[in-house]
């Protein structure tokens, strides 16, 4: 019997868990009561990660196509056809005819070799991971207002805070150790506020709980620094001694409308004013927000940083900004670099300078022109621009939301695909390989509060199978690049020498504590907690300007209710991992047992002004097409939206039409309306 | 009472009497506040700690597996042969609170008409060696209240064997008659009056070393029992539940299982029974679709019920709670226990003035 302390890998926050084993492989899974993010608390999804773990259908050997079927094959045959393919694709076609696209589930170590691969041997940087089309926004605000793209406090500074500000997130449902946290925070007095057009369990606790029309997030941030200034409720010092830019935010700022941006959200001024008043009162005070917002462009982002500098709450206790990763390795997917026009550690593709460190480490000229997103990818894919495609992990029909992910693959002339168990992107793979599992292999991931931690091996993995970072760097020597990495912990240390935050960040410091939160280098062994702390001084934060807004279309006549996306709050069913797992299986299912058909939300009051009860045919239009679904009728969506679950994005595609996908990318706000089918 | 006293350096020289012809489990410190039951091997057996906080992972495990497989079929010819791993055990080190646990879990599986084989194999082959909390630095969690609960810090029964550190000497006392067989090995002798006195007075001076969990539990049971608690009241509980599930895996009397049948190769199932929880929503729903527990506040007023309702207590002559403080811990909206038997405290005054109860 043996307790090994690990890092769970379900969703951004990382749980410190320990896992037990027997001869019989992992028999348990309990929380770790001394690790400084959960401190004892996990979610159901973690207590289940052991029924998880032991699944037996696992892809046992690598699977090559032929004459239609997938059959077993070696790995020495699998990866000499890819070979094979790959380097005939680019003679014929160039580099950029291939792509790779990880999962933010994917390792460090495994999205570091992958983006390695594509660009100092394939000669990429068609290179993404998960979502990362909407992170760049966040990348490119925290980069220019504060100088690193990431959470700048810790999830453990919930206990301190004074004030937390959630925007759009259902903590209880995604990363409920963090919802906790918030839930705790206000049971011991901290101000909570809640913006977001769906009222979920933490909104219940809410002081104030502005629940705002979709996509007007920026106006209501807008409004409340407005009032922020209005009121004198500003850190002079802070902002003289740490921030430039503040005369010129200052002129802009005060031809802000309030009234009439709190029109436009749909909320009362004088909560916004209490919103921000509670904020800017507090000693100290946190904000944290999600994939959601990011989706709706760089502005809202701009404006929360905005209003985290009006008010000091940057580089002290208690105070800061959390990115919420519903992935566990969101971060650290864009820490080793896996963007099209970013290298490791943020540095831009363009920046010759950069290149060049990087190719004199990697013994490779570096390709200099960013490479497409993974929706470009597959709008490429289903134009015959894009001939192939390295998957690690990913599953794009599962995510893709812009167009029929399983088509454009079926376009391709070669996929290759790095996975557990077959799934619905296997129908178009010629070479699928099998990775080991979670406790199979010893690997990083990095949180959403920078902690880069070990997720620990802890029973072998089943013969045939091989980690997915090896399984690159075989494949890497077959293309005539030995990079001579025999263990995980060799291609952290060379991690550490791509990306300056990753410095001292080895496996032996990493296992000293509970992993280190990066900046991890040889002056700051222990990691950074607090990001701009003291002593860090000077000028360095910039404010954005907050542009006096224009009005946006109003919703037409003919399409009264806005579309909401709901983002991944109902996703987790369709995860291979979840769908393991007898309880998990059960409880991310259950909507789908009782709307089987899909659902789309409306508010009581809307639906009984269509006369549609719960569970009825419904059917929604827009301009761009229509669907039929069925209505789940709660009180938990606003009056005025409609809401569709991340997984339905076939019927998001529908209504929503096609749509670009270049970096900036935001998504426009869609109009429908909804008559009884 | 039989007692016995033994030198603390002979405990280890006890330990290796179990490990004769048992697998024991006893307690080793982890990284900070993490501790575990884990083997004791020659290897290891130096590091095994009398006075550590209690290891959070509950030891109801080992009578109780958090994933056991029951049942191999073959799917083809319906043909299957039980699944039984059991081997004898013993828990050296387990505490007063987690041994009332395990008398819950006797109950449940074996103390009605049906008794539970599974259960029984493992329960039959295990040994309890119950060590008393002494300790309030070490021994005594901040969210601990067994004295509410009545089920410690000593055990009155319901082990093989119990010892106490008393500082100096360990006082030990038989609870079977395989613990009193123990009795016999050389470095046991006989206890003395005075030892027995040092017992009594160290007792009732750790009962008044315990922090700041309380649970005042006898207003609760009656609220609940008379149907006084408001819909109001619970929804306060079920808004801070963040149905992880977790107070139901960490209790070490609560029960809940589901089985499922798993496929393990071409031809071949396991059928495995797993650790299920009433604080989920799927644990009710019923084919068909309704669900008479959906929304969390039900589900919640599901288990105070079944843990302080006096239907339940008097069934088992106790309330289904023995004060660990492991759902203290495991809360992320601070609702085990006791926060709970306060709040329903706290609305009987407050609801009962403002409002009719329906």
């Amino acid at each position: 019997m043996g307790h090994h302390l690990t890092t769970c890998t379900f969703c951004g926050v990382g749980c410190g868990i320990l896992l037990e084993t027997s001869e019989a492989g992992v028999i348990g899974a309990y929380p770790s009561m001394s690790h400084p993010t959960n401190a004892g608390k996990i979610c159901v999804r973690g207590w289940n990660v052991h029924e998880v773990v032991s699944a037996r259908d696992r892809i046992r050997a690598p699977l090559v196509r032929r004459d239609g079927e997938l059959r077993e094959t070696g790995w020495d045959e699998a990866l000499g056809l890819i070979a094979e393919r790959f380097e005939a694709i680019r003679r014929a076609h160039g580099p950029d005819a291939i792509g790779f696209l990880a999962s933010s589930r994917c390792s460090n170590e495994e999205t570091y070799l992958l983006q390695k691969l594509a660009r100092a041997v394939i000669g990429t940087n068609n290179v993404d991971q998960g979502t990362s089309v909407h992170r760049f926004h966040s990348v490119a605000a925290l980069t220019e207002m504060l100088g690193l793209p990431a959470s700048t406090a810790s999830i453990a500074d919930l206990e301190r805070t004074g004030a937390v500000l959630i925007d759009e997130a259902d903590l209880a449902r995604q990363m409920p150790t963090v919802g906790g946290r918030v839930i705790r925070a206000k049971l011991r007095g901290a101000s909570l506020i809640a913006v977001g057009a769906r009222r979920h369990r933490v909104a219940e606790h809410a002081d104030v709980f502005l629940q705002t029309r979709p996509h007007t997030a920026v106006f209501l941030y807008g409004a409340m620094a407005k009032i922020m200034v209005d009121r004198g409720l500003v850190a002079r010092s802070f902002i003289q001694s740490r921030c430039r830019g503040y005369e010129a935010f200052l002129d802009r700022i005060q031809d802000y409308d309030v009234l009439w941006a709190a029109d436009r959200c749909g909320v009362s001024p004088d909560r916004i004013e209490e919103a921000a008043v509670a904020f800017a009162r507090a000693p100290s005070a946190m904000i944290l927000y999600s994939p959601a917002l990011e989706s709706q462009g760089i502005e809202p982002i701009q404006a929360l940083i905005d209003l985290a500098l009006l008010t000091g709450n940057i580089g002290k206790p208690g105070a800061g900004l959390l990115l919420l990763a519903e992935h566990n390795n969101v971060q650290g997917g864009c820490d080793m670099g896996m963007m099209p026009d970013h290298l490791p550690g943020y540095q831009p593709v363009a920046d010759p300078a950069a290149r060049a460190r990087l190719g004199a480490l990697w013994g490779a000229d570096l390709p200099d022109r960013p490479g497409l997103n993974g929706h470009a990818m597959l709008d490429a894919a289903a134009e015959g621009r894009l001939k192939a495609i390295w998957l690690g992990r990913h599953t794009p029909g599962v995510t893709a939301t812009l167009r029929d992910a399983n088509e454009s693959l079926a376009r391709l002339e070669f996929v290759v695909q790095q996975h557990l168990f077959l799934n619905e992107a296997s129908q178009n793979a010629d070479v699928v390989l099998p990775v080991v599992a979670f406790g199979e292999e010893r690997v990083t991931f990095t949180n959403l509060e920078r902690r880069i931690q070990i997720a620990e091996k802890v029973v072998e993995p089943p013969a045939g199978t091989m980690p997915a970072w090896e399984q690159v760097v075989r494949f890497a020597r077959r293309l005539g690049a030995d990079w001579r990495l025999e263990t995980s912990a060799e291609v952290m240390n060379e991690i550490g020498r791509a990306n300056p935050h990753y410095a001292a960040a080895s496996y032996d410091n990493l296992a000293r504590d509970y992993g280190r939160q990066w900046p991890c280098t040889h002056d700051r062994p222990l990691g950074t907690a607090e990001l701009h702390a003291p002593p860090e001084a000077g000028r360095r934060f910039q404010f954005t300007l907050i542009e006096r807004p224009e009005t946006p279309p109003d919703a037409p006549k003919e399409f009264p209710f806005t579309l909401l996306f709901a983002y991944s709050l109902y996703y987790w069913n369709k995860n291979v991992l979840i769908q393991h797992s007898e309880t998990l299986k059960r409880e991310y299912q259950i909507l789908l047992l009782d709307y089987p058909e899909g659902f789309v939300e409306i508010h009581p009051d809307d639906a009984a002004a269509l006369n549609v009860r719960d569970g009825a045919p419904i059917r929604v239009v827009s301009a761009a097409g229509a669907v039929d679904s069925f209505a789940r009728v709660t009180a938990e969506i606003r009056t005025g939206v409609v809401c569709i679950p991340f997984f339905l994005h076939d019927i998001v595609r529908r209504l929503r039409g096609p749509g670009g996908a270049a970096p900036g990318f935001r998504t426009p706000p869609t109009f429908v309306r909804v008559e009884k089918a | 009472m039989r007692a016995r006293a033994l030198d603390p350096g002979d405990v280890l020289r006890l330990v290796d009497v179990l490990r004769r012809d048992r697998e024991v489990l006893a307690p080793f410190a982890g990284r900070g506040r993490d501790t575990v039951f884990d083997t004791v091997t020659d290897a290891n057996r130096d590091r095994l700690q009398v006075h550590l906080p209690n290891p959070y992972y509950p030891p109801k495990r080992f009578v109780f597996p958090h994933i056991q497989r029951m049942l191999r079929i073959d799917a083809a010819s319906g043909r299957f042969e039980p699944l039984h791993d059991e081997k004898p055990r013993a828990i050296f080190g387990i505490r007063s609170c987690d041994v009332a646990g395990i008398h819950h879990q006797d109950r449940f599986f074996l103390g009605g008409a049906f008794r539970d084989v599974y259960y029984e194999r493992f329960r039959k082959s295990l040994f309890l060696v119950n060590v008393v909390c002494t300790d309030p630095e070490r021994d005594i969690d901040e969210n601990c209240f067994c004295v509410c609960a009545e089920t410690g810090p000593a055990a009155r029964d319901h082990f093989d064997l119990q010892l106490m550190d008393l500082g100096g000497v360990f006082l030990a006392v038989a609870g079977s008659e395989a613990g009193e067989a123990l009795f016999a090995e050389p470095f046991f002798r006989k206890a003395t009056p005075d030892l027995v006195e040092r017992r009594r007075r160290l007792l009732a001076d750790v009962r008044g070393r315990f922090k700041a969990a309380t649970s005042w539990y006898s207003a609760a049971t009656r609220l609940i029992t008379q149907g006084k608690v408001t819909e109001e009241a619970w929804e306060e509980v079920g808004n801070r539940c963040l149905e992880c599930g977790g107070c139901v895996y960490v209790c070490p009397a609560c029960n809940c299982f589901t089985v499922t049948d798993r496929k393990t190769g071409p031809e071949t199932v396991e059928r495995v029974r797993i650790w299920d929880a009433c604080a989920l929503g799927g644990f009710t729903r019923m084919a068909g679709g309704h669900n008479p527990r959906k929304a969390v506040h039900d589900r919640r007023n599901r288990r105070f019920f079944r843990k302080l309702a006096h239907y339940f207590v008097q069934r088992e002559l106790s309330v289904a709670c023995v004060g660990c403080g492991r759902c203290v811990n495991v809360c992320h909206g601070d609702v085990g226990m006791p926060s709970v038997v306060e709040i329903l405290r706290r609305r009987s005054v407050q609801d009962e003035r403002h409002e009719p109860v329906r």
